[in-house]
């Protein structure tokens, strides 16, 4: 269905006049949205044991979509260096989690708590109806994050259990 | 004239079900009793009390008002036919008025399992559906109303769209669920995130192998496994409603979407 919406666009766009009523051209996909389904970025899977990887993994009940979102740290900076996502789902929650490895790339993990489900909704213009898959996507960042921090956290006890050890 | 003989019919059987069991005043006693009433079609409005056949239409507005009280009680509990005011059968639901054979307007009251003559319990035998289906849509269908009144033809459209939704919404289990919970005023929250990572990875793992499924064959294999997962968490989810654990209940229905969401996935790539 997208891609025949796509179709309609590019031929809106090559000069061909539409003779459809107005609300039908509220229902399209935002040109954001069509864009990052055709060209995804950053779809792939991190090794979820990698220590330095966080894992988000969520899921919208209703509609039957999950999203799983990762990230990869940089030990030293504790900076978000790379990321990549995979969702099934409908044409939004796939743009909002593509929105989202592309935002928290190069910020810290503090930094991309912040980042609201609102804001993504608003760079993909996407309808009420559809709201709840950029909320998906703020939810799986979040998840990331608190995967990525809690692996940090034992790293660094397990690292001062053994230079304790070492010391004794 | 010929409205108020149209009138007689229904309102003699109006008037002797009223008189005997509710009202206790005497229809023949002075007609000073009765005020004339201007709306009236008829012309006679003063009538001497003993002509009985005149005097009913003169104060049928002002008996039916007199003993109104009786009369809203005996509407609210049992359903009249708006067109033969014959009263409704208690057993069925009142979708449609035998003795007239006119249908009747939507009352939402009426559940989808009262529909179909079942109790509310979850697991109903699906194969029964369709034949009280069509029952009713031999009775309710719009096309069999072409030549009665916009009225009743709305109330076809009405009743058979809402019958159609009743049927489709218990032939599946899944919506079944949904809707029996719903019965009972509890609503799974469309939009609220699930996080359980067990859950989660399952159908990762399943929406995966659909994706990198190599042919038909093993589509269908895990086509099986999810019709299998379905009724597993189906009869948990029926489990939990007889025990009136809603919570565990709704958990079964979240299941049960991501099982029916791959399920259609997979029909769509074979």
């Amino acid at each position: 269905m997208l891609r025949l919406v796509a179709n309609r666009l590019l031929g809106t766009a090559s000069g061909v006049a539409p003779s459809r009523p107005l609300q039908n051209l509220q229902r399209l996909y935002h040109e954001n949205v069509i864009d990052h389904y055709n060209n995804p970025r950053n779809v792939g899977s991190f090794d979820k044991n990698d220590p330095n990887v966080g894992t988000g993994l969520v899921g919208a009940p209703a509609c039957g979509d999950v999203m799983k979102l990762q990230i990869k740290i940089d030990e030293e900076s504790g900076k978000i260096v790379d990321a990549c996502f995979k969702t099934f789902g409908c044409g939004s929650a796939i743009a909002s989690s593509s929105v989202a490895t592309e935002w928290v790339k190069g910020k810290s993990m503090d930094e991309v708590l912040t980042i609201k489900n609102t804001e993504i909704a608003k760079h993909l213009s996407l309808p009420p109806v559809k709201l709840h898959c950029s909320m998906l996507a703020e939810d799986a960042i979040k998840a990331a994050v608190k995967d990525a921090e809690a692996k940090r956290a034992k790293m660094n006890g397990s690292s001062k259990a053994a230079d304790v050890k070492l010391d004794k | 004239m010929y409205k108020t003989k149209q009138l007689w019919n229904p309102l003699s059987t109006v008037f002797r079900r009223l008189l005997p069991t509710t009202c206790r005043f005497d229809p023949f006693s002075a007609n000073s009793q009765f005020p004339p009433l201007s709306s009236h079609p008829q012309s006679s409005s003063r009538v001497p009390p003993r002509h009985s056949l005149d005097f009913f239409p003169d104060s049928k507005f002002s008996l039916l008002s007199f003993c109104s009280q009786s009369a809203a009680k005996l509407d609210s509990t049992t359903k009249r036919c708006w067109n033969c005011v014959t009263d409704a059968p208690g057993s069925t639901p009142f979708l449609y008025c035998d003795s007239c054979r006119s249908i009747q307007p939507l009352d939402l009251s009426i559940d989808y399992f009262q529909i179909f003559g079942l109790e509310k319990k979850y697991e109903i035998v699906v194969n029964g559906l369709e034949g009280r289906y069509k029952d009713w849509q031999k009775k309710l269908h719009p096309d069999l109303v072409h030549s009665k009144s916009e009225k009743e033809r709305e109330y076809a459209a009405e009743q058979s769209a809402r019958v159609i939704d009743a049927y489709r919404t218990l032939s599946n289990p899944l919506s079944r669920a949904i809707y029996i919970l719903r019965l009972e005023g509890v609503d799974v929250d469309e939009e609220q995130t699930v996080s359980d990572p067990e859950l989660l990875t399952e159908i990762m793992e399943i929406r995966e192998a659909v994706e990198e499924a190599p042919d038909s064959q093993a589509l269908n294999q895990i086509q099986s496994r999810m019709t299998e997962k379905l009724e597993e968490t189906s009869n948990s989810f029926a489990n939990a409603f007889r025990r009136r654990n809603f919570d565990e209940a709704v958990a079964c229905i979240q299941k049960m979407t991501y099982y029916q969401r791959a399920s259609e996935e997979i029909l769509k790539k074979l």
